[in-house]
Order: structure tokens, then sequence, then C-alpha cells
């Protein structure tokens, strides 16, 4: 480890434990409006009337007859309207919003509100949706003459769930008003995005709108989009009654309308030559939801990682997001990747079990080296350390004892008179990071500035959010390190765009990448600058590293990630055939996310991630009922605790990018892509049977045991 | 406004729960999840007779503002009880839930309600005109339904001393910790002398209220372990056809099959 990665207290630690950090709700709410808005209550519909009770004096209605610029929120297209204009998508639709001074009488208000709809015929199979809202292809080598040549064909369709984000705090803003001017703040992971999308709906200047974000209980990508929609909403609101408007869910509210991890079907055809796979037919099918949102970005990387870690000459893709509706899917730590790689990574188990191969073995025979090219003919610039990954995490868990010894003994218990059933399974991924293709140098073009007071405390301003993740603290690190400073020179302060140069959005793991690099880099030159005594600023903008194969977006062809991040991750199970519970008795991985600034809180970042994977994979479970999500409650919807998976070594592997501060890369959603087909790889292999969905819980298990045994 | 009052005495909280309309209270940790403003409550984690566990000559009596660390921690309390309490929420709830509560809530899901049904404990009901003590089984009449006149408070829980050291408890929760019971199962299995002296088994989170059948459990009562294997298959269909899961999030065949593993496993491992 570089003298960086060690460890020091994050900067966010003392407020939030000694209470006075300040998240959105803690803002006093004397002169502020409260806003709750009107959903729909069903999935589709066209609006004939929307009934209001007498509003007492003070009490407003807000619809879209209020938006003053473009009834739209800009978010890639502008399809999601900030109120429903005349027809609803899905249930929790926001029609418009009651204001007023007094909570308990806006939802008394709200309440005895009644809508008029005409019912309209709603699509909650994806399947069966014809609204294609992306659909993207691509290809390299020749995939039909693959199958024409191969020994055998192997064909299997993979199916994943929501997955909802369940961040402790829940989505909240307020708009303030002042002189024709919008404030905004609130738990926003992207103010920037939200700026936009306010000065879109506004029709105002951009220098009448600042974005401000407050202390934050999580995003996890779930404060990626959702504010925007809001934050639109609060300021029709507060611009109109030139008064402050908070808008705070619930929890209920907030699970029930925000966006979730898209739902998908991946069908996958493999040609297989000589024990050896010479081809993939792709086709992935995403679940947008009623709007398209990100799902246009989600998908791209979704297909783009349809092969996984494996160099696969032979490969043909396609990917589709359709409209149903249900709640827009949106941003989820992994950002399509996790529906794609888990597919992957089961399919090259199944493969090696057909052919009776160590699925180990399997996978490392084709996994890419460092010069091959990528799944969109782009190169594995930088080495490609998943082989010492692997073998340091079967070292590590023991794997090839295990697995023989429990595939042993679930043969020779096919009678089914032991009661508990042990699996070990491994996965092994990547993830790029930074925007898709040329989005970093296309889209976000980010800038960052230094700014150095006369005493000599240097202040960083960057758009970029800290959720929790320590992002605050790895910047400062970077820049006391770089400028050779003491860590308490460097101020560093949550954003407000009034104050920060775009340095794009909190998202895509590139905060320490991109963001970090450009930062170190204007330390770098202040440090050269540097004159003691005067204000100096200094401003650093993104370029684009010149060794990347230009990504052309029409064709799928070149460099989609700068960098890879990877991951080798290896669970173990116990299964109770009694009850079908699945235990998680070990779980190991190796994650390579270059130089870790800081070690605690790359460690922090690969256990919750990996946890979050691994309640994806045996426990998120969530469920629509005729477009209604049932799951509203932490309750309801279990994701894992620390007593769940009381076993978890997280090792990390350093290999360096070259165009990453330090060497380092991405590293936020990395844990989240193996999780899941880690554990369901051990869930499979303690059943003895091949598994392709996900989650996978006790009730699966018990109908799994009950098939076996009916088969005797 | 004041909306709760905390008795110090049970004639105290006796009287206020007369003469006003009050929801007890003593942890506040299901009632707080649907906080009602408008609702008055009283408390009851301040009354001395509600928070003692003591021993008679046939029951170990638990205080029903008795919270489960408390229940854990007290040498009087049965193991099973401690099992069931210990594998309730996490340890803050644990803190400050109480056994009273988790029976006066009327879930069939509740976890320590499983045990008092399996051990035939008995409750102690008080009004500020008097008392009466009945079995738990008749104190649940239906869905969140209960024999509990409006001015009644639960004080006491009578569980039997004896008899209770041979149990099985099996709490099956999505999670290891902050779950509830999807499926429940207790049993209690006293043999002396080659002879089924009790047999007794619960189910949780099955139906509207916890099911106990004794006239099946009955079966085995009375007969050699040799005799019982016999009566095994009768006894097994027994239940197979008194436990009918009600609809819920999980799923119907999903919960039967578990109970009748349990109710298998919880016979073989008594060499029946």
């Amino acid at each position: 480890m570089k003298p960086i990665s060690k460890s020091i207290p994050k900067r966010d630690h003392l407020t939030k434990a000694n209470g006075s950090a300040m998240y959105v709700c803690d803002y006093p709410t004397e002169d502020v409006l409260f806003g709750k808005l009107l959903r729909s209550g069903v999935p589709k519909a066209n609006i004939l009337n929307v009934k209001l009770p007498g509003l007492p004096e003070g009490y407003h209605y807000i619809d879209k007859n209020d938006v003053p610029g473009t009834n739209q929120v800009a978010i890639v297209l502008k399809d999601t309207p900030v109120f429903a204009e005349s027809t609803v998508e899905h249930i929790g639709d926001p029609i418009g919003m009651i204001v007023g001074p007094n909570e308990h009488e806006v939802n008394r208000l709200l309440n005895e509100t009644k809508i008029e709809y005409k019912e309209l015929e709603p699509v909650f199979d994806v399947k069966k949706s014809d609204v294609v809202f992306f659909d993207y292809n691509y290809e390299k080598g020749d995939i039909e003459k693959a199958f024409i040549e191969a020994d055998k064909i192997f064909e299997e369709e993979f199916e994943t769930g929501l997955q909802e984000h369940m961040y402790l705090e829940t989505n909240g803003l307020i708009a303030d008003y002042s002189n024709g001017k919008i404030h905004i703040h609130g738990s926003i992971q992207c103010p920037y995005f939200v700026h936009d999308a306010v000065v879109h709906a506004m029709g105002i200047k951009h220098e009448d709108v600042s974005v401000a974000q407050d202390t934050m209980g999580g995003g996890f990508g779930g404060k990626e989009d959702h504010p925007s929609v809001m934050a639109c909403q609060a300021a029709v609101a507060a611009y109109k009654l030139k008064k402050s408007v908070r808008i705070i869910y619930d929890r209920k509210e907030d699970v029930e309308a925000t966006s979730k991890r898209h739902p998908s079907f991946c069908h996958y055809k493999v040609a297989v030559k000589d024990n050896h796979i010479t081809g993939m037919q792709i086709n992935v099918l995403y679940d947008a939801g009623a709007y398209t949102t990100l799902s246009p970005v989600v998908l791209q990387r979704g297909i783009i990682g349809a092969c996984g870690i494996y160099n696969v000459p032979n490969l043909k893709v396609h990917g589709q997001a359709r409209k149903t509706n249900t709640v827009p899917s949106g941003a989820f730590r992994g950002f399509g990747a996790p529906q794609t790689f888990f597919a992957v990574e089961m399919m090259m188990t199944h493969i090696a079990k057909d052919l009776g191969i160590d699925p180990v073995e399997f996978k490392l025979k084709h996994v890419s080296k460092q010069g091959e090219l990528t799944s969109t003919s782009g190169k594995f610039h930088e080495p490609v350390p998943i082989p010492s990954m692997i073998d340091r995490v079967i070292k590590a868990s023991d794997y090839y004892k295990k697995k023989e010894k429990y595939e042993k003994s679930t043969r020779l218990k096919s009678t089914h008179t032991k009661r508990y059933r042990r699996g070990i399974g491994l996965s092994a991924v990547y993830h790029g990071g930074g925007f898709t293709g040329n989005g970093e140098r296309d889209l976000i073009k980010a800038v960052v500035k230094l700014k150095k007071d006369p005493i000599g405390n240097v202040e960083i301003l960057t758009a970029i959010t800290d959720m929790g993740q320590g992002i605050n603290t790895v910047f400062a690190k970077i820049v006391s390190q770089e400028l050779n400073l003491p860590i308490d020179r460097i101020i560093i302060n949550y954003p407000d765009t009034s104050k920060v140069p775009n340095s794009g959005p909190t998202v895509a793991s590139r905060s320490v990448m991109i963001v970090g690099e450009l930062l170190r880099k204007a330390a770098a030159k202040l440090k050269e600058d540097w004159i003691d005594g005067r204000e100096q600023i200094i401003e650093e903008h993104y370029k684009h590293p010149e060794f990347l194969i230009p990504f052309d977006l029409s064709t799928f062809y070149g460099d989609a990630y700068p960098s890879y991040s990877w991951a080798v991750n290896a669970v173990e199970v116990e299964i109770d055939t009694y009850t079908g519970c699945i235990d998680v008795i070990g779980a190991w991985g190796s994650f390579d996310v270059g130089t870790p600034i800081d070690e605690n809180i790359v460690i922090g970042q690969m256990e919750g991630g990996f946890l979050q994977s691994i309640g994806y994979g045996m426990m998120e479970k969530m469920t629509a009922v005729n477009g209604r999500i049932r799951n509203n409650t932490f309750s309801d919807y279990i994701i894992p605790t620390a007593v769940d998976v009381p076993n978890m070594h997280v090792m990390l592997h350093v290999e360096d990018y070259s165009h990453g501060p330090y060497g380092a890369k991405g590293a936020g959603e990395l844990p989240h892509v193996g999780g899941a087909p880690a554990v369901i790889d051990a869930i499979q292999n303690a059943l003895g049977v091949t598994l392709n969905k996900t989650p996978f819980l006790a009730e699966d298990v018990m109908d799994v045991l009950r098939r076996q045994k009916s088969n005797g | 406004m004041v909306n709760c009052v905390t008795a110090h005495s049970l004639e105290e909280a006796l009287v206020l729960r007369k003469n006003h309309e009050l929801i007890p209270y003593v942890g506040g940790t299901d009632l707080m999840i649907h906080a009602d403003e408008k609702s008055k409550y009283l408390f009851l984690h301040k009354v001395p007779e509600m928070k003692q566990i003591v021993e008679d000559d046939d029951y170990i009596r638990f205080g029903a503002s008795c919270t489960f660390t408390e229940i854990i921690e007290h040498s009087l309390s049965p193991k099973i009880l401690k099992d069931a309490c210990s594998q309730i929420g996490a340890p803050t709830i644990r803190n400050v839930g109480s056994i009273g509560g988790n029976i006066g809530n009327g879930s069939p899901k509740a976890d320590s309600a499983l045990i008092c049904m399996v051990t035939d404990s008995k409750l102690r009901l008080a009004n500020s005109a008097g008392e009466r003590i009945i079995p738990i089984k008749d104190f649940y009449l239906g869905h969140k339904k209960l024999d509990l006149l409006p001015d009644e408070l639960i004080v006491e829980i009578l569980m039997p001393k004896n008899g209770l050291d041979n149990y099985y408890h099996k709490k099956v929760g999505a999670r290891n910790a902050l779950a509830i019971s999807r499926v429940s199962f207790a049993g209690i299995m006293d043999i002396k002398e080659n002879k089924v002296k009790n047999c007794a088994t619960a189910y949780g989170a099955v139906s509207d209220v916890i099911i106990r059948v004794n006239s099946i459990d009955n079966m085995l009562i009375g007969k050699t372990i040799e005799e019982a294997k016999e009566l095994k298959d009768a006894y097994l269909k027994a239940f197979d056809q008194a436990i009918v899961p009600i609809k819920g999030r999980v799923g119907i065949e999903y919960r039967k099959d578990v109970c009748m593993n349990l109710l298998r496993d919880f016979l073989e491992i008594n060499g029946i």
C-alpha cells in the first residue's frame, strides 16, 4: 500500500455521530410550506377530473397549469412530466400537489381529493410490451459461423428482479424562493442534474437557480434522477407562492414512487467448440417502467458487459428497454451491469457443468487478457489481474476442497435424509469506471476548482456529493498529499451550484478516478504557482485520455471505459432443507480498485456493496401486484443485516490505473456486481441443480426440494 | 397536548384504564410503527406488579411489562422462553418490547406468545372490579380478536414450572435479525420412563391465531415410545389436516411444508 492509503477519520463522522449534521428534514419549518403529491392510484388512465375539497386559506393546489416553463423533467430525454398532463402511466405518477403550512391539514386535504379516471389497459409484463424505449445492437466476429461450426450450442434465459435502494434517509428537498430566484437544497446526488432540470421546467435563467446538497443518508443511485422530479415540483410551487416549499417522503411513498433496479430477462445462446466458447448471441430485455429516465445509459452498460470478463471472439448482442406501467426503473449501484453479469456468470457455470469441466477452470480459460479486445472491440489496455485474484480467493476460501466435499455429499444425499446441505460458489466480474464511451468528454466535461485563501487554506470546489461513501475525505487526502499540506488546511463543503463548477454527477464510479485526478492535477499546479499571502484559484478541465480507441455509440465500437475495476467473489452457504433457509457461512472478495485512497473507506465500500449484492441474490424480493408495489416497509422488504453475513473477508488487489490519482480507479459500484452470481452459484451447488434467477429465496429452495422429492 | 399517562401501580393503572380510553403501552415497539396522534396511551413500564418475575408452587409468573431482555437475563425463565425471546427483533427492541405487549398485539407471529401457547400458560387479566385467570389459548378468539374487556389489562403470564426442559423451537424468519416470523414452531416432549408424559406443539405465523391442537397432541400422551411410533402416521396425518395456512406474503405450500418438516424432526429427535 502507498502512504496515501493509510486511513484517517472520515470528515462526516463527528457531525453524524453527535447529531449536529443537518439533513434536509432538520431544517426549521417556520414559514415553510409542506408539499404533498397527489398521485395516481391506478396504473394507466386518462384523468377526467380532479375534485378538490374546499381549500382553507393558505392552502393551494399546484398542477401542470402552474409550470411556468415546460412541463417536462429533463433527465436524458424529456418524457417525464413534472405533473401529469392528461394521462397517468403508473401507480404513484404525480398529478398535482397540495401545499400548505400544516402537514396534517395537507394530508387531510389530499385524502379528501378525488380523482376521476377513465382507466386504460396497463402493461405489466415487459415481454408483452410493444413500446420499445431503446433498442441497441452490436456485434464482432461472425456469430453465424460460430454456431455452424459449434460442437454444441447452449441456450438459457435468466431473470432478475426489482431491487430497492433502501437508503436510510428518504428522498427530500426544499425549494426556497427569493426575488425571482429559486434555491433548492436537500438529499441530492447530482446537483447539476437538478439545476438543469429546474431551469428547463421553470423557463428561468441558469443563474436564477442554485442547487445545494445537504448532509445525506445514502443514495446508491436512488437519488440520481428522482430529485430532479421533486425539485421541479417544489420549484413550481415555491415560484408561484413565493414561499419555501418542502417535499419529504415517508418510507412508503419513497418505495412506491421512486426508481429501482431494472428487472431483466437475458437470453443466451452460446457456441462451444473443443470445449471452448467461440460465440455468444445475447438478447437483453430491461423493464424500464413508465418513463425513459436513465434507461438508455443503464441498458448500454448492461449490454456492454453481457459477455462478462471473457474473450468471446464472435459476439452479437441485442438490448431493449421497454415500457411497462410500473414505477420507472433507474440508477442503482452497478447501473445495468449486475443483471447481465449475473446471467453470464451463471451461463458459464452451467456450460462448464455440462462439459464436465470445473467452472473456475472453465472461466479462467476464457478470461480476457491485457491487449485483447473487449466486447465492443476496444482494448484491455492494462493488465487483467483476475487469475491471481481468483487464486487468492480460492486459497482464502478453501474453495476446491469445500467444493469437492459438498458436491460429493450432495450426490450421495440424493435421497435427502440429511437436513443441512452446503455449497460454495464463485464469480468473477469487472466494472468499467466513468461514463460509458465518450460521455466524460462529450457530455460531462468535468471542471474542478481549488481556491486558496491568503492564509493558505485550500478549498476544494467540485459538484461531487458525499452521501456517506466518503468522497469528501478522499478528495481532501488527495489535495493534501499533492500540496504537502496538513489535512486540516483543506476545506471541503457540500456542493452548491452557485459556488462550485460542474464536475459532473456523483455516479458511474467516477468520483475518485475522474474528478479526483482533476483535483490532483489542480493541486500540482497550485503547488507550482503557490504564492504566499495571496488568494489563488486554480481551475482544471477534463481531458480524454489519448490512448483510448474512440467509442461510437451507434455501433458500440471502441473503448467503452478507460479502465476496469475487477472483483472475484466466493460465497459459501448452508441450506436447511427443512425450512429452505439459506445461511451465508462465508463470503470472500478480492477487489481491485487500483490504489485505495483510504483503505478503511474502500473496505467499507466493498463490504457494503458485497452484502447488498448478496441481498440482491438471495433476500431482496419486491413484488408488484397489478402495478402496486407491496413491499414498502423495512419489515416487508428484506435487506441483509450484519448478522446475516457474519464472515466476510475483503481483500484488496492493487492494479494501478495510469490516469487515476495515485493509480486509483472506480470503486463504488464494483462490489455490487459479483455477489449475486456467487451466492446463486453456491445455492445451485448445494442443491445439485442449475439456477437462473435472482432473487432466490427459502420458498424457491423448498420448490426445488419438492420437485426433487417427487422425481424420486 | 397530553396523549399519554404513566401508571405507577396496578391499582392506578386499572382505574385509568377504566376511566379513559387508553391503549396499554410498555415499549411501543409495535405501537409506534403506526403512531396515531389521536390515540392516548397508558404507560405500564413503571407498574411494579407488572415488572416482576417470581415463582409459586406451580408457575413462573412473568409480569406483563417485563421486557424480553429482562426475561432472557432472569434465572427463573425457562430455556424455551429465553430461546424464543432472544430471537425477537434486535437488542434495541428486546430492551423495551414486553411479553405482555407481544401477547396483547394479537399477532399469530408473536414469538413469545408461541411459547406461552405450547406451554399451556395462563394469563392473569384484571380490571378495577377484580381479576380472572384464563388459559392463553382461550384468550385468542380470532384474527386480532382477544378475550380482553375494554377496561382489562394483561397483568401476568403464568407459565408452568415443570416439564419444559425437553423442547424444540425454530423460528423461520426472512433473515437472522430484525425478522418477523414467516413460520415458527415449538414443541415440548416430556418423556418419563419410556412414556410420553406430555406432548405439545404450536405453530405460529400460519393461521389467524397460533395453532395449538391439544386433542391431536393428546394422542401421544400416556403412550410408550413404541406405541407412539405406531401412532405416528395418524398423528402426522391429523396435523396435516389441522394446519391450514391462511393466505399471506409467504406461500401457503411453503409454510405447510416447513411446519410438517419441523414436526417430523421434533418426533424423530425424541425417538418417535
